[in-house]
């Protein structure tokens, strides 16, 4: 077997099991934590507003940090939108989601899925050296942020090289990409990377729940 | 459908390898020009779409010298519109193209009778003098 | 020809011309995908060149590549490279047959030990050796003889090279390639199913020529001829740049000739040179055609998924199969809420106790 064959074969279906599993698995496991009955009187009666409110009020930067935190906000939203193009608009990658979900959708040319590419990877590139230098966020940062970082970082390069055909020949880029998004996939459900299933649906409910005690969120 | 050519299909292909090959034909006429070898390309070897290279024959067009040669079958060589640049098309004895090549030079090599040809002729000539001779 | 001939003295006593001769030097260098600056050298390597013997066995195959081989596109040069090498034992070819022919291989071995070629095309079954057998030898024991007085090896076509369609799961005959048994002699597999003629020629003009194996890739194929993946070569690469694709084999994209890579195309992970040298007198290849390609110069081509799915789609499994991950996920994240909740009361009835 093939580097290739087996990144494309039993590999990407162990990845895929793990993946949906530990989603499942950690999906579930929270939602049973709302399952509990607040006694409280709420002060507050529309829960739903208060939750999108919070969604809003959080994905915005707050008026009093608004100079300090500028960089990261900016580069943050740069960083997932050029992420997001280039992971959901490449053709490629499309016939992939076609041929697991049952249905796609129309893509981008690839030039310009190439510069997303390359911007999401310069962006997280800056943003982990950051990380790594900046005391305050080096304070704040374990194992667990490098980690999500490096395996969403290594299928970008890997992915770049093997559309540009450059470091090898394209069937072992190929395997090092569909390898690389198997490790991610592994990591997902049981590191950081679970915010890009939790992050808004934790936002709504931290803004029901303020608002249910009158709490502005 | 019985009749293939009612399928449209369109052949606005291109791989843009025709542009860089007209520029790889400057220069080489160029060193030429300057004193230098000339260069052979190898027509085969360029990926090419369909069409692509009539496309390159139309823009080189036909110049003043158009020789065949019968060895192995028929060779075409033509000069282009551009003094220096020849098209050679050797075929074989079934007339199918076995290679192509575009040669940047003063004139082709195989033009000019070749020494083994002409020492093999003298010899020929020598033989057929003695043979008339000895009839008379 | 001669034995003692050089192959310069055999054309010209068939009446070639220099002329004639140093055509067929360059049809030659461009068939061995040569520069055009290496003709002359070409054409002092063949005028002293000696013909070399070659033994052709045909194993567990379907005679598609001596089909190819026999339709290929330049046949005065080939024929002349054919006369100019002495193919001394071609079953399908041959006239001879039954003992006759055996002899004469037997034979042509002992003279030429060590010297003469050895093409095989086909597989070899070792499941059971009698699965496939040539005058009541099997073909292991024919090639492990063969291949142990020869020069070097020429496997041709995929099966030869790598098994092919044969070995495919789920391998009835335990078919192997001829790597899988010979060692220890250079094996030149010239791939693909099958394989480009003039790249078979263009690998025997190299021994005639200059007596040498020509550079090998990885897979141990001549990297004159696979050195590059068809996507690199593709005239329809630009589609592909662009994103316009064929969707099927039918609508628009298809007409107006866009890259076929959601139709199944192979191209980007398949080495071969079908975009360069084309098929049937270099008039098309499959892409050119509307196909993608299959990928059939590659090891296991047959047992990669359908010809009609994207390589990036891969073989990720059934979807039934990601519904019982989530179950099973589901299942232990019920679980182990309910055993947090019930530590938690546990807990707090001690408390209280
Ligand atoms: S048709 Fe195949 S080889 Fe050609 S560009 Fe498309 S994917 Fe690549």
């Amino acid at each position: 077997m093939t580097l290739l064959e087996f990144a494309s074969g039993p590999g990407l279906q162990w990845a895929l099991w793990i993946f949906v599993f530990g989603v499942v698995w950690r999906l579930i496991g929270a939602l049973f934590l709302l399952a509990r009955k607040d006694l409280s009187k709420p002060r507050r009666h529309n829960s739903v507003a208060a939750g999108l409110g919070a969604i809003w009020s959080r994905s915005t930067p707050a008026h009093a940090f608004e100079k300090r935190i500028l960089f990261q906000h900016v580069t943050g939203y740069a960083w997932h939108f050029a992420l997001f193009i280039s992971v959901l608009f490449f053709a490629p990658h499309i016939l992939f989601f076609e041929s697991v979900l049952g249905f796609g959708w129309p893509h981008l040319p690839n030039t310009i899925v190439m510069v997303t590419a390359i911007i999401a990877t310069a962006v997280l590139i800056t943003l982990l050296i950051r990380r790594a230098t900046h005391p305050v966020q080096r304070f704040i940062s374990n194992a667990d942020d490098y980690i999500s970082i490096v395996v969403v970082l290594i299928p970008l390069v890997t992915g770049i090289l093997a559309f540009a055909h450059v470091g090898g020949r394209y069937e072992t880029l190929l395997a090092l990409h569909l390898l690389s998004v198997e490790v991610m996939l592994i990591w997902f459900p049981f590191g950081k990377l679970m915010h890009a299933i939790m992050t808004m649906p934790a936002r709504y409910q931290a803004g029901t729940a303020f608002g249910r005690r009158g709490v502005k969120a | 459908m019985s009749d293939l050519d009612a399928i449209p299909v369109s052949a606005e292909v291109t791989t843009g390898n025709v542009e860089p090959l007209l520029h790889e034909i400057r220069h080489a006429l160029k060193r030429l020009a300057g004193g230098e070898d000339g260069t052979v390309i190898d027509l085969q070897r360029l990926p090419l779409a369909p069409g692509e290279e009539q496309r390159i024959e139309a823009v080189l067009g036909e110049g003043e010298v158009r020789a065949e040669i019968n060895a192995l079958g028929p060779t075409l060589v033509q000069e282009t519109a551009y003094p220096g640049v020849w098209l050679i098309t050797h075929r074989n004895a079934e007339e199918s193209v076995i290679a192509r090549f575009i040669e940047v030079t003063d004139m082709p090599e195989l033009l000019k009778s070749q020494r083994a040809d002409i020492e093999s002729g003298i010899n020929k000539l020598e033989s057929e003098l003695a043979d008339s001779t000895k009839k008379n | 020809m001669r034995k003692d001939q050089t192959l310069g003295e055999y054309l010209q006593s068939q009446g070639v011309s220099r002329r004639g001769f140093l055509k067929f030097c360059s049809a030659t260098a461009s068939l061995m995908a040569l520069p055009p600056s290496a003709v002359a050298q070409v054409a002092e390597a063949l005028a002293t060149a000696r013909r070399p013997s070659v033994i052709w066995l045909s194993f567990q195959e379907c005679t598609g590549c001596t089909e190819s081989l026999t339709r290929s596109h330049a046949p005065t040069v080939e024929s002349l490279i054919f006369d100019a090498i002495s193919l001394d034992y071609h079953h399908t070819l041959q006239a001879a047959s039954g003992h006759g022919a055996e002899a004469a291989r037997e034979a042509a071995m002992e003279e030429n030990e060590g010297e003469y070629i050895l093409v095989v095309d086909g597989s070899i079954p070792v499941g059971n050796k009698a699965y496939s057998t040539i005058a009541g030898i099997s073909n292991y024991d024919m090639l492990v003889e063969a291949a142990s007085k020869a020069f070097a090896i020429v496997a041709v076509g995929t099966c030869a090279a790598f098994g092919g369609i044969p070995h495919a799961n789920p391998n009835p005959t335990g078919a192997v390639s001829v790597s899988d048994i010979v060692t220890g002699k250079p094996i030149i597999n010239v791939s693909g199913c099958p394989p480009i003629p003039v790249v078979i020629t263009g690998v025997l003009a190299h021994f005639l020529t200059f007596g040498t194996i020509p550079e090998l890739d990885a897979q141990g194929r001549p990297a004159a001829f696979f050195g590059q993946n068809i996507h690199d070569r593709c005239y329809r690469r630009p589609f592909y740049e662009r994103g316009q694709f064929a969707e099927t084999f039918d609508d628009e994209g298809a007409r107006k000739g866009w890259c076929l890579y959601k139709l199944g195309c192979k191209g980007p992970t398949t080495y071969n040179a079908c975009a360069t040298l084309k098929w049937n007198a270099g008039t098309s290849f499959p892409i050119q055609s509307g196909h993608g390609c299959i990928g059939c110069s590659e090891p296991n081509f047959w047992d990669k998924g359908s010809f009609y799915n994207p390589i990036s789609a891969g073989m990720w499994g059934s979807r039934d199969a990601l519904l019982g991950a989530a179950a099973a996920g589901a299942a232990l994240g019920v679980g182990s809420a309910i055993a947090a909740r019930a530590r938690k009361k546990k807990a707090q009835a001690a408390e209280e106790a």
